[in-house]
């Protein structure tokens, strides 16, 4: 039963994991791209000066990458789910109701987690072709928040999609705006390095909030 | 969100006056915007024109003043020569954030004697962390005999590694190189540059206790010192050209965490400008041996401590931030308010939401957690339990 239950989901979100995997690819080929384009141009001695002297964030293009994964994979797993209420029809399968729902939940976190690894991976051992540590870890510290809010996005997605009632879903997606802005703050490189540890928890916390949502739903809220 | 929008309605600028030493009148010239409108006073009251202030303060205003045709030739005996004005002019201006924020750790090592005019960007960068070390940005890979070289000289020297903090001027814009600052993980204080591809390593003696917590380097014309240094005892100190001598600036009052800082200097004085919160302290001193001429202070009430900051404190029990203008750092920010008045407005919102409760006719015992909550943060609480009102399925 547990095998057919992923095997659902991946259906329903494999063709937009491998798209946004692929994306997300491009998108770190592109920065490389330019990286090496720009070196061969204004020379390492002086793109280097610009990332630690000037502000310039190589890796600017990311900011937004994880937020769009989290967008394809949160409505591809979660909008079938709510057209004529199908969620019901898992509900009635003969597994624990909160059980079934945080396994589609951590099977859709895990699939989010595997492709924002990849970008993460291929962009890390990229990074150290061109540059030394101390760019690299200012660059991971700018990143980690902006990972973070795709996570925290999804989460969000699968409270604001699986809440029945219209004006909740509307409270939520207010809410869930102004959290996701949090970790997306306009900030110098490595700005964020002291609040990351508090946001990682803050994102790990709001993975569990779409029990909410699922409870009134169960409860025949419409 | 809801004091960020309270602020955006009601905050209202400060205008803090500039205060400068006039060297022609030994007093403080005031310039203070209010409203539009411009004053230019002293401490003892008499006002001026815009022609009489800028003539107060020829050393500040000397292109104006040679432009009209009254800038004097020489004050209290001293000819206006625009080689030693230019010479002994300086500015220098220091913000909280420069320290309490992200540091680049990897710094440019200058050629210090390369016979040419103009400054080169090398093409390796250092770094001191168990040892120093070159990092050539052609290749992002370690040049070993650099860095031994270096090391070795540093090790000679007593140096701990790692570095605690680097400091210096890394652009090729400025009048010639005189290499970082740099502090060990003793605490100990080294100057290092590069001198025809050596090493120049010099441990500078500090006294028993003294450390410091930032350094800024300076290039002024006159060179008559390397750099401010800010000490944990918030004292500044500078470190002279040459001859490494520590001077202590007799100036208190200055929080490096909390406080800009403007240190203007001229061929009579340095106007040392320290502007906190809630006031303004400029001390000035003497140009040639640091000695305390005279000291300026104004103090206004803290943003929290006007009438739209305790309004603030009486509706929101506490406010959080995720930036802060004395740190590059983005951050939660808490600011408890200060007083009682919050208490009474959390109960007021305790007895309003039972209110509400008693109206819907709702068990009081299930709703304990959310009066709690009320009780505690107020108005934040207050929207959000009734915007999410419980709802109980028996």
């Amino acid at each position: 039963m547990w095998k057919s239950v992923i095997y659902k989901e991946w259906l329903k979100i494999r063709w937009f994991l491998i798209g946004y995997a692929a994306l997300g690819i491009i998108a770190v080929g592109y920065i490389f791209l330019k990286v090496q384009h720009d070196i061969a141009f204004m020379e390492g001695k002086n793109y280097w000066y610009s990332i630690l002297f000037q502000g310039l964030q190589y890796f600017g293009y990311l900011k937004f990458l994880p937020l769009i994964g989290a967008l394809a994979i949160g409505i591809a797993q979660y909008f079938p789910e709510t057209v004529n209420k199908r969620i019901k029809l898992t509900f009635h399968l003969p597994l624990k109701e909160n059980k079934i729902l945080l396994m589609m939940h951590a099977f859709g976190t895990g699939s989010l987690l595997a492709a924002y690894l990849l970008i993460f991976s291929i962009f890390y051992v990229l990074s150290n072709l061109f540059f030394p540590s101390e760019i690299i870890n200012g660059a991971i510290a700018t990143v980690i928040p902006w990972f973070l809010a795709g996570l925290t996005t999804y989460f969000m997605i699968a409270l604001i999609v699986l809440e029945p009632i219209w004006k909740y879903r509307a409270f939520y997606f207010i809410i869930g705006a102004f959290f996701t802005s949090i970790y997306l703050n306009q900030t110098i490189t490595a700005g964020y390095a002291p609040v990351n540890p508090i946001l990682f928890i803050l994102t790990a916390g709001s993975g569990i909030a779409l029990i909410f949502s699922a409870y009134r739903f169960r409860k025949g809220e419409m | 969100m809801l004091p960020q929008l309270y602020w955006m309605a009601f905050d209202k600028p400060i205008k803090v006056p500039l205060v400068l030493y006039s060297c022609t009148d030994d007093d403080f010239m005031i310039f203070q915007s209010e409203g539009g409108k411009i004053e230019l006073f002293d401490t003892r009251g008499n006002k001026y024109t815009r022609e009489e202030y800028e003539q107060k303060l020829p050393l500040m205003y000397t292109r104006q003043l040679l432009i009209s045709g009254t800038m004097p030739d020489n004050i209290k005996s001293v000819a206006m020569d625009m080689h030693d004005l230019n010479k002994a002019k300086s500015t220098f201006r220091f913000n909280p954030e420069e320290m309490n924020g992200p540091q680049p750790k990897i710094y440019p090592l200058f050629e210090s004697e390369s016979g040419r005019a103009n400054l080169e960007m090398p093409d390796d960068y250092f770094r001191i962390t168990g040892r120093l070390e070159f990092i050539k940005a052609s290749t992002n890979k370690i040049d070993e005999g650099k860095s031994n070289l270096f090391s070795g000289a540093l090790s000679k020297k007593g140096f701990t590694f790692p570095a605690k903090s680097i400091s210096g001027l890394p652009t090729t814009r400025k009048s010639c190189d005189e290499g970082y600052l740099i502090i060990d993980a003793a605490g100990q204080l080294f100057h290092l540059k590069m001198m025809e591809g050596h090493p120049y390593v010099r441990k500078v003696e500090l006294p028993a206790n003294l450390k410091f917590k930032y350094i800024s380097c300076v290039d002024f014309k006159d060179k008559k010192y390397y750099a401010y240094l800010f000490s944990d005892q918030n004292e500044i100190y500078i470190l002279t050209q040459d001859l490494y001598e520590l001077v202590k600036l007799p100036v208190e009052g200055f929080d490096p965490d909390n406080c800009e800082l403007r240190i203007l200097g001229d061929i009579f004085h340095y106007n040392v400008i320290i502007q906190a919160e809630n006031n303004l302290k400029v001390v000035v001193l003497n140009y040639a041996d640091f000695q305390k001429v005279d000291t300026y202070e104004k103090s206004w009430l803290k943003r929290s401590e006007r009438q739209k900051g305790k309004i603030a404190a009486g509706i929101f029990p506490f406010q959080l931030k995720m930036s802060d203008k004395n740190s590059n750092f983005t951050n939660f920010y808490f600011e408890f308010s200060k007083g009682f008045f919050w208490m009474i407005v959390n109960i007021l919102f305790v007895a309003a939401h039972l209110f509400f409760l008693m109206r819907r006719k709702a068990k009081l015992s299930k709703n304990l957690v959310d009066l709690c909550v009320i009780a505690a943060t107020g108005i934040f609480g207050f929207i959000a339990v009734n915007f999410f009102q419980n709802k109980f399925y028996d």
